[in-house]
Protein backbone atom coordinates (compact mmCIF):
# COMPACT_ATOMS: atom_id res chain seq x y z
CA UNK A 1 0.00 0.00 0.00
CA UNK A 2 1.66 3.51 -1.05
CA UNK A 3 1.99 5.52 2.29
CA UNK A 4 2.11 9.54 2.07
CA UNK A 5 4.55 11.45 3.75
CA UNK A 6 3.85 14.86 3.96
CA UNK A 7 7.32 17.03 5.22
CA UNK A 8 5.78 20.51 6.13
CA UNK A 9 6.12 23.47 8.40
CA UNK A 10 3.99 26.76 7.65
CA UNK A 11 7.89 28.49 8.52
CA UNK A 12 9.93 28.84 5.26
CA UNK A 13 13.62 28.05 5.26
CA UNK A 14 13.74 25.47 7.15
CA UNK A 15 15.06 22.84 5.61
CA UNK A 16 11.55 20.98 4.30
CA UNK A 17 12.59 20.50 0.74
CA UNK A 18 16.47 19.33 1.25
CA UNK A 19 15.03 16.94 3.49
CA UNK A 20 12.20 15.95 0.91
CA UNK A 21 14.92 15.18 -1.28
CA UNK A 22 17.09 13.35 1.09
CA UNK A 23 14.64 11.35 2.34
CA UNK A 24 13.48 10.72 -1.11
CA UNK A 25 17.05 9.44 -2.09
CA UNK A 26 17.23 7.29 0.88
CA UNK A 27 14.16 5.52 0.56
CA UNK A 28 15.02 4.93 -2.96
CA UNK A 29 18.81 3.78 -2.23
CA UNK A 30 18.29 1.80 1.09
CA UNK A 31 14.91 1.35 1.19
CA UNK A 32 14.04 -0.41 -2.77
CA UNK A 33 11.40 2.19 -2.61
CA UNK A 34 9.51 3.39 -5.72
CA UNK A 35 9.58 7.02 -4.55
CA UNK A 36 7.37 10.03 -6.17
CA UNK A 37 8.37 13.25 -4.90
CA UNK A 38 5.69 16.06 -5.55
CA UNK A 39 6.54 19.78 -5.34
CA UNK A 40 3.72 21.32 -3.66
CA UNK A 41 6.05 24.77 -3.31
CA UNK A 42 6.16 27.48 -5.56
CA UNK A 43 9.51 28.07 -5.20
CA UNK A 44 10.24 24.66 -6.75
CA UNK A 45 13.39 23.99 -4.59
CA UNK A 46 13.10 20.23 -4.84
CA UNK A 47 12.34 20.03 -8.18
CA UNK A 48 15.45 22.30 -8.89
CA UNK A 49 17.17 19.82 -6.87
CA UNK A 50 16.32 16.71 -8.99
CA UNK A 51 16.11 18.47 -12.30
CA UNK A 52 18.65 20.99 -12.68
CA UNK A 53 17.38 24.39 -14.08
CA UNK A 54 16.75 23.59 -17.07
CA UNK A 55 15.62 20.22 -16.68
CA UNK A 56 12.82 21.73 -14.66
CA UNK A 57 12.52 24.66 -16.98
CA UNK A 58 11.76 21.75 -20.03
CA UNK A 59 9.17 20.37 -17.86
CA UNK A 60 7.35 23.56 -17.04
CA UNK A 61 7.56 24.13 -21.20
CA UNK A 62 5.82 20.77 -21.70
CA UNK A 63 3.44 21.63 -18.84
CA UNK A 64 4.48 18.36 -17.01
CA UNK A 65 3.78 19.82 -13.69
CA UNK A 66 1.56 20.41 -10.76
CA UNK A 67 -0.11 23.09 -11.51
CA UNK A 68 -0.95 21.86 -14.93
CA UNK A 69 -2.20 18.71 -13.45
CA UNK A 70 -4.57 20.43 -10.86
CA UNK A 71 -5.55 22.65 -14.09
CA UNK A 72 -6.62 20.02 -16.65
CA UNK A 73 -8.37 18.13 -13.85
CA UNK A 74 -10.35 20.82 -12.48
CA UNK A 75 -11.08 20.72 -16.70
CA UNK A 76 -11.74 17.41 -16.69
CA UNK A 77 -9.22 17.49 -19.59
CA UNK A 78 -8.23 13.28 -19.93
CA UNK A 79 -4.92 12.44 -19.40
CA UNK A 80 -3.29 9.61 -17.53
CA UNK A 81 -1.45 11.13 -14.16
CA UNK A 82 2.20 9.13 -15.38
CA UNK A 83 2.31 12.05 -18.22
CA UNK A 84 2.91 14.54 -15.59
CA UNK A 85 5.78 12.61 -13.66
CA UNK A 86 9.53 12.49 -14.83
CA UNK A 87 11.17 9.56 -13.52
CA UNK A 88 14.53 8.72 -12.52
CA UNK A 89 15.24 12.36 -11.38
CA UNK A 90 18.26 13.09 -9.00
CA UNK A 91 21.95 12.41 -9.17
CA UNK A 92 21.90 9.54 -7.21
CA UNK A 93 22.97 6.16 -9.31
CA UNK A 94 20.24 3.49 -8.31
CA UNK A 95 21.34 -0.22 -10.01
CA UNK A 96 19.22 -1.33 -13.03
CA UNK A 97 18.62 -3.90 -11.72
CA UNK A 98 17.23 -2.18 -8.33
CA UNK A 99 13.59 -1.48 -7.73
CA UNK A 100 14.63 1.92 -5.87
CA UNK A 101 14.25 4.87 -8.20
CA UNK A 102 12.68 8.59 -7.75
CA UNK A 103 10.28 10.14 -9.70
CA UNK A 104 8.98 14.00 -9.45
CA UNK A 105 5.84 15.79 -9.86
CA UNK A 106 7.56 18.96 -10.73
CA UNK A 107 6.57 22.27 -8.74
CA UNK A 108 5.08 25.33 -10.09
CA UNK A 109 5.64 29.02 -9.70
CA UNK A 110 2.25 29.15 -11.36
CA UNK A 111 0.70 27.04 -8.25
CA UNK A 112 -0.55 30.10 -6.58
CA UNK A 113 -2.55 31.46 -9.20
CA UNK A 114 -3.62 28.88 -10.70
CA UNK A 115 -5.86 27.90 -6.26
CA UNK A 116 -6.95 31.05 -6.97
CA UNK A 117 -8.41 30.38 -10.60
CA UNK A 118 -9.62 27.14 -9.34
CA UNK A 119 -11.32 28.50 -6.07
CA UNK A 120 -12.82 31.04 -8.39
CA UNK A 121 -14.14 28.63 -10.41
CA UNK A 122 -16.24 26.54 -7.82
CA UNK A 123 -17.20 29.68 -6.06
CA UNK A 124 -19.80 29.86 -8.97
CA UNK A 125 -21.46 27.59 -7.44
CA UNK A 126 -23.91 29.25 -4.69
CA UNK A 127 -21.83 28.15 -1.25
CA UNK A 128 -20.27 29.96 1.05
CA UNK A 129 -16.66 30.29 0.98
CA UNK A 130 -15.48 28.31 3.96
CA UNK A 131 -17.50 25.39 1.78
CA UNK A 132 -15.70 26.56 -1.32
CA UNK A 133 -12.51 26.26 0.22
CA UNK A 134 -13.07 22.54 1.92
CA UNK A 135 -14.11 21.78 -1.76
CA UNK A 136 -11.00 22.71 -3.53
CA UNK A 137 -8.80 21.25 -0.66
CA UNK A 138 -10.89 18.04 -0.89
CA UNK A 139 -10.75 18.03 -4.78
CA UNK A 140 -6.88 18.32 -3.98
CA UNK A 141 -6.62 15.71 -2.21
CA UNK A 142 -8.58 13.18 -4.46
CA UNK A 143 -6.33 14.32 -7.40
CA UNK A 144 -3.17 13.79 -5.36
CA UNK A 145 -4.43 10.37 -4.14
CA UNK A 146 -3.98 9.38 -8.07
CA UNK A 147 0.01 9.26 -7.43
CA UNK A 148 -0.36 6.79 -5.28
CA UNK A 149 -1.10 4.33 -8.07
CA UNK A 150 2.63 3.47 -9.65
CA UNK A 151 4.63 3.85 -6.71
CA UNK A 152 5.31 2.68 -2.45
CA UNK A 153 6.03 5.95 -1.58
CA UNK A 154 4.60 9.69 -2.09
CA UNK A 155 6.33 12.43 -0.81
CA UNK A 156 4.60 15.70 -0.72
CA UNK A 157 7.55 19.02 -0.20
CA UNK A 158 4.86 21.27 1.65
CA UNK A 159 5.45 25.05 1.23
CA UNK A 160 5.30 27.77 3.92
CA UNK A 161 1.84 29.13 4.76
CA UNK A 162 -1.19 27.74 4.38
CA UNK A 163 -2.05 27.22 0.50
CA UNK A 164 -5.05 25.22 -0.39
CA UNK A 165 -2.60 22.50 -1.78
CA UNK A 166 -0.76 22.28 1.60
CA UNK A 167 -3.86 21.92 3.78
CA UNK A 168 -4.49 18.89 1.34
CA UNK A 169 -1.66 17.24 1.83
CA UNK A 170 -1.77 17.60 5.33
CA UNK A 171 -4.70 16.15 5.46
CA UNK A 172 -3.91 13.17 3.24
CA UNK A 173 -0.52 12.35 4.62
CA UNK A 174 -0.46 9.26 6.64
CA UNK A 175 2.31 10.77 8.43
CA UNK A 176 4.36 14.41 8.43
CA UNK A 177 7.68 15.64 9.19
CA UNK A 178 8.21 18.89 11.02
CA UNK A 179 11.63 19.95 10.19
CA UNK A 180 12.43 23.05 12.57
CA UNK A 181 15.74 25.27 13.29
CA UNK A 182 15.41 25.81 17.19
CA UNK A 183 15.13 29.20 17.20
CA UNK A 184 12.15 31.26 19.42
CA UNK A 185 9.80 31.55 16.60
CA UNK A 186 9.63 28.17 15.66
CA UNK A 187 8.21 27.28 18.94
CA UNK A 188 5.16 28.99 17.63
CA UNK A 189 5.04 27.52 14.11
CA UNK A 190 5.31 24.23 15.63
CA UNK A 191 2.12 24.85 17.49
CA UNK A 192 0.21 26.16 14.94
CA UNK A 193 1.02 23.46 12.25
CA UNK A 194 0.71 20.63 14.91
CA UNK A 195 -3.05 21.48 15.42
CA UNK A 196 -3.71 21.64 11.66
CA UNK A 197 -1.97 18.42 11.42
CA UNK A 198 -4.22 17.14 14.28
CA UNK A 199 -7.12 18.55 13.02
CA UNK A 200 -7.95 20.10 16.55
CA UNK A 201 -8.48 23.81 17.32
CA UNK A 202 -6.41 24.74 20.78
CA UNK A 203 -3.40 23.88 22.72
CA UNK A 204 -5.70 21.97 25.38
CA UNK A 205 -6.89 19.60 22.53
CA UNK A 206 -3.79 18.72 21.34
CA UNK A 207 -2.70 18.11 24.45
CA UNK A 208 -4.97 15.03 25.24
CA UNK A 209 -3.61 13.84 21.78
CA UNK A 210 -0.87 10.98 23.29
CA UNK A 211 2.48 11.29 21.27
CA UNK A 212 1.96 7.66 19.75
CA UNK A 213 -0.93 8.67 18.17
CA UNK A 214 0.02 11.72 16.62
CA UNK A 215 0.74 11.50 12.90
CA UNK A 216 3.91 14.23 13.04
CA UNK A 217 7.04 14.20 14.06
CA UNK A 218 9.19 17.17 14.66
CA UNK A 219 12.94 17.31 13.66
CA UNK A 220 15.18 19.52 15.02
CA UNK A 221 17.48 20.89 11.71
CA UNK A 222 20.40 22.66 11.47
CA UNK A 223 22.06 22.60 15.03
CA UNK A 224 25.07 24.48 15.54
CA UNK A 225 25.37 23.22 18.84
CA UNK A 226 25.03 26.27 21.02
CA UNK A 227 22.89 26.29 24.19
CA UNK A 228 19.84 27.99 23.60
CA UNK A 229 19.23 25.51 21.07
CA UNK A 230 18.96 22.52 23.67
CA UNK A 231 17.16 24.89 25.90
CA UNK A 232 14.27 25.41 23.28
CA UNK A 233 14.62 21.56 22.08
CA UNK A 234 13.91 20.45 25.81
CA UNK A 235 10.82 23.09 25.71
CA UNK A 236 9.19 21.88 22.18
CA UNK A 237 9.40 18.01 23.27
CA UNK A 238 7.20 19.17 26.50
CA UNK A 239 4.52 19.24 23.48
CA UNK A 240 5.38 17.84 20.57
CA UNK A 241 6.75 14.39 19.36
CA UNK A 242 10.60 14.89 18.46
CA UNK A 243 12.66 12.41 16.47
CA UNK A 244 15.97 11.57 18.02
CA UNK A 245 17.51 12.83 14.70
CA UNK A 246 19.37 15.84 14.94
CA UNK A 247 20.98 17.44 11.81
CA UNK A 248 23.82 19.71 12.31
CA UNK A 249 24.68 22.79 9.79
CA UNK A 250 27.30 20.39 7.79
CA UNK A 251 28.64 21.73 4.06
CA UNK A 252 28.05 17.95 3.44
CA UNK A 253 24.21 18.72 3.02
CA UNK A 254 24.49 22.26 1.60
CA UNK A 255 26.82 20.87 -1.17
CA UNK A 256 25.10 17.80 -1.90
CA UNK A 257 22.47 20.06 -3.59
CA UNK A 258 24.53 21.77 -5.83
CA UNK A 259 22.87 20.98 -9.24
CA UNK A 260 25.10 18.42 -10.87
CA UNK A 261 24.43 16.18 -14.00
CA UNK A 262 26.73 13.49 -13.02
CA UNK A 263 25.18 10.26 -10.90
CA UNK A 264 26.96 9.47 -8.25
CA UNK A 265 26.65 7.01 -4.93
CA UNK A 266 24.84 7.83 -1.85
CA UNK A 267 28.15 8.24 0.29
CA UNK A 268 29.69 10.46 -2.73
CA UNK A 269 26.82 12.74 -2.63
CA UNK A 270 26.22 13.33 0.83
CA UNK A 271 30.10 12.70 1.95
CA UNK A 272 29.90 13.48 5.91
CA UNK A 273 25.82 14.02 6.26
CA UNK A 274 25.83 9.96 5.24
CA UNK A 275 25.29 8.80 9.04
CA UNK A 276 22.80 11.87 9.88
CA UNK A 277 20.85 11.05 6.76
CA UNK A 278 21.13 7.04 7.32
CA UNK A 279 19.63 7.68 10.95
CA UNK A 280 16.69 9.77 9.89
CA UNK A 281 15.56 7.14 7.09
CA UNK A 282 15.65 4.44 10.02
CA UNK A 283 14.25 6.28 12.00
CA UNK A 284 11.24 7.79 9.74
CA UNK A 285 10.97 4.92 7.75
CA UNK A 286 11.15 2.01 10.17
CA UNK A 287 10.34 4.00 13.57
CA UNK A 288 7.57 2.91 15.54
CA UNK A 289 5.63 5.75 14.33
CA UNK A 290 6.01 4.87 10.85
CA UNK A 291 4.78 1.45 11.74
CA UNK A 292 1.98 2.03 13.20
CA UNK A 293 0.46 4.27 10.51
CA UNK A 294 0.75 2.01 7.42
CA UNK A 295 -0.60 -0.83 9.63
CA UNK B 1 24.59 36.53 57.90
CA UNK B 2 25.11 32.97 57.87
CA UNK B 3 27.84 31.96 55.92
CA UNK B 4 26.55 28.63 54.72
CA UNK B 5 23.09 27.56 53.07
CA UNK B 6 21.26 24.51 52.57
CA UNK B 7 19.93 23.24 49.13
CA UNK B 8 17.65 20.58 49.00
CA UNK B 9 15.55 18.80 46.12
CA UNK B 10 15.56 20.84 42.45
CA UNK B 11 18.24 23.00 43.66
CA UNK B 12 20.35 20.05 45.14
CA UNK B 13 20.22 18.26 41.77
CA UNK B 14 21.36 21.68 39.51
CA UNK B 15 24.00 22.27 42.07
CA UNK B 16 25.64 18.75 41.19
CA UNK B 17 24.64 18.91 37.91
CA UNK B 18 26.78 22.57 37.41
CA UNK B 19 29.78 21.08 39.51
CA UNK B 20 29.62 17.51 37.81
CA UNK B 21 30.00 19.69 34.40
CA UNK B 22 33.22 21.56 35.19
CA UNK B 23 34.51 17.94 34.74
CA UNK B 24 35.15 18.06 31.28
CA UNK B 25 36.24 14.39 31.22
CA UNK B 26 33.10 13.17 32.23
CA UNK B 27 30.55 11.91 29.62
CA UNK B 28 27.22 13.33 29.98
CA UNK B 29 25.88 9.93 30.58
CA UNK B 30 28.37 9.70 33.20
CA UNK B 31 27.03 12.73 34.63
CA UNK B 32 23.69 11.65 34.33
CA UNK B 33 24.54 8.64 36.10
CA UNK B 34 26.49 10.25 39.08
CA UNK B 35 23.42 13.03 39.92
CA UNK B 36 21.40 9.95 40.84
CA UNK B 37 23.52 8.53 42.68
CA UNK B 38 24.28 11.59 44.62
CA UNK B 39 20.31 12.42 45.00
CA UNK B 40 19.85 8.88 46.26
CA UNK B 41 22.44 9.38 49.37
CA UNK B 42 21.91 12.68 50.00
CA UNK B 43 19.54 14.58 51.43
CA UNK B 44 21.14 17.59 51.80
CA UNK B 45 23.42 20.08 51.84
CA UNK B 46 25.24 22.71 53.25
CA UNK B 47 27.36 25.15 51.17
CA UNK B 48 29.77 27.30 52.31
CA UNK B 49 28.60 31.54 50.68
CA UNK B 50 31.84 32.19 50.12
CA UNK B 51 34.76 29.47 48.69
CA UNK B 52 37.87 29.23 50.97
CA UNK B 53 41.01 30.64 50.34
CA UNK B 54 43.06 28.11 47.96
CA UNK B 55 45.66 28.45 50.71
CA UNK B 56 43.51 25.95 53.03
CA UNK B 57 42.09 23.99 50.51
CA UNK B 58 44.18 20.31 49.96
CA UNK B 59 45.92 20.16 46.54
CA UNK B 60 44.25 18.48 43.71
CA UNK B 61 45.04 15.00 43.24
CA UNK B 62 47.16 14.37 39.83
CA UNK B 63 45.72 11.97 37.49
CA UNK B 64 47.91 9.29 38.51
CA UNK B 65 46.39 9.11 41.83
CA UNK B 66 42.76 8.84 41.16
CA UNK B 67 41.53 6.68 38.87
CA UNK B 68 37.91 7.73 39.40
CA UNK B 69 36.57 11.29 38.49
CA UNK B 70 36.09 13.42 41.82
CA UNK B 71 32.76 13.27 42.98
CA UNK B 72 32.34 16.10 45.42
CA UNK B 73 30.09 14.86 48.49
CA UNK B 74 28.64 17.26 51.32
CA UNK B 75 31.69 17.12 53.52
CA UNK B 76 34.22 17.29 50.88
CA UNK B 77 36.10 20.62 51.05
CA UNK B 78 36.13 21.40 47.40
CA UNK B 79 35.82 25.06 45.85
CA UNK B 80 32.78 26.10 45.00
CA UNK B 81 33.72 26.58 40.76
CA UNK B 82 33.84 30.19 39.75
CA UNK B 83 31.08 31.19 37.28
CA UNK B 84 33.86 31.40 34.39
CA UNK B 85 34.79 27.61 34.48
CA UNK B 86 31.42 25.99 35.68
CA UNK B 87 28.07 27.80 35.44
CA UNK B 88 25.95 27.13 32.74
CA UNK B 89 23.75 29.26 31.76
CA UNK B 90 21.43 26.99 30.40
CA UNK B 91 20.65 24.65 33.00
CA UNK B 92 18.55 24.59 34.61
CA UNK B 93 15.99 25.03 32.29
CA UNK B 94 13.51 27.48 33.90
CA UNK B 95 10.94 27.17 31.48
CA UNK B 96 10.76 23.27 31.39
CA UNK B 97 11.20 22.96 35.30
CA UNK B 98 8.34 25.50 35.92
CA UNK B 99 5.90 23.68 33.27
CA UNK B 100 7.09 19.95 34.70
CA UNK B 101 7.40 21.07 38.26
CA UNK B 102 5.99 24.14 39.44
CA UNK B 103 6.84 27.82 40.26
CA UNK B 104 8.41 26.37 43.74
CA UNK B 105 10.68 24.23 41.72
CA UNK B 106 12.01 26.58 39.69
CA UNK B 107 12.92 28.66 42.80
CA UNK B 108 14.45 26.36 44.61
CA UNK B 109 16.41 25.25 41.50
CA UNK B 110 17.40 29.07 40.94
CA UNK B 111 18.72 28.90 44.58
CA UNK B 112 21.62 27.10 43.68
CA UNK B 113 22.50 30.23 41.86
CA UNK B 114 23.96 32.88 44.19
CA UNK B 115 25.85 35.39 42.37
CA UNK B 116 23.75 38.69 40.41
CA UNK B 117 26.32 38.05 37.38
CA UNK B 118 25.29 34.62 37.04
CA UNK B 119 21.07 35.04 37.58
CA UNK B 120 21.69 37.98 35.00
CA UNK B 121 23.73 35.61 32.62
CA UNK B 122 21.25 32.41 32.88
CA UNK B 123 18.20 35.33 32.91
CA UNK B 124 19.73 36.40 29.15
CA UNK B 125 20.58 33.53 27.79
CA UNK B 126 17.32 31.81 28.29
CA UNK B 127 15.76 34.77 26.77
CA UNK B 128 13.85 36.05 30.17
CA UNK B 129 13.88 38.90 30.59
CA UNK B 130 14.40 41.12 33.96
CA UNK B 131 14.50 44.47 34.78
CA UNK B 132 18.16 45.97 35.26
CA UNK B 133 17.55 47.48 38.83
CA UNK B 134 16.57 44.57 40.47
CA UNK B 135 20.05 43.57 42.35
CA UNK B 136 19.38 41.06 45.23
CA UNK B 137 19.64 37.38 44.38
CA UNK B 138 16.19 36.74 45.99
CA UNK B 139 14.71 39.42 43.53
CA UNK B 140 16.01 38.10 40.71
CA UNK B 141 14.95 34.87 40.51
CA UNK B 142 11.51 35.95 41.23
CA UNK B 143 11.84 38.38 38.52
CA UNK B 144 13.19 35.14 36.05
CA UNK B 145 10.25 32.77 37.24
CA UNK B 146 7.74 35.53 36.33
CA UNK B 147 9.67 36.28 33.22
CA UNK B 148 9.14 32.50 32.36
CA UNK B 149 5.63 32.25 33.07
CA UNK B 150 5.21 35.46 30.96
CA UNK B 151 6.73 33.32 28.40
CA UNK B 152 4.83 30.03 28.73
CA UNK B 153 1.51 32.24 28.54
CA UNK B 154 2.55 34.00 25.61
CA UNK B 155 3.20 30.86 23.70
CA UNK B 156 -0.24 29.66 24.88
CA UNK B 157 -1.91 32.32 23.71
CA UNK B 158 -0.38 32.56 19.95
CA UNK B 159 -1.10 28.85 19.95
CA UNK B 160 -4.82 29.43 20.63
Amino acid sequence: MTRFLAVSNRKGGVGKSTISVMLAHAAAAWGRQRVLLMDLDTQCNASLMLLGGEGWDKAARAGRTIADYFYDRFDKVAGDESTYVINNVGDVAHPRTARGRVSLLPGSQRLEDIQGELYLKQSKKDLHADAVALLVRGRMKRLMRHFGMDCDLVILDCPPGLSFAAQAALDMADHVVVPFRPDFVSQFALDRVALLIERVENAEQLASIPFPERRYACLPNCLTGAGHERLLIDQIALDHPLLTTRLPVLDGIARAFDWDESKKSMEQKYAEALPHLRKLHTEVFTGAQMRAQSA
Amino acid sequence: MRNTKGLSGAAQDAYFRRVLKAQGSLSEEAREQLVRSLKRDIAQLRLRREPLPEAVLPASPSASETHHPQVPTPNAQAPIPGPAASFDPYSPNIVVLLRTQGRAAALAALAGVDSEHELRLLAREQRLSVAPDLSSPQELRAAIVNAAERRIANRVAAAS
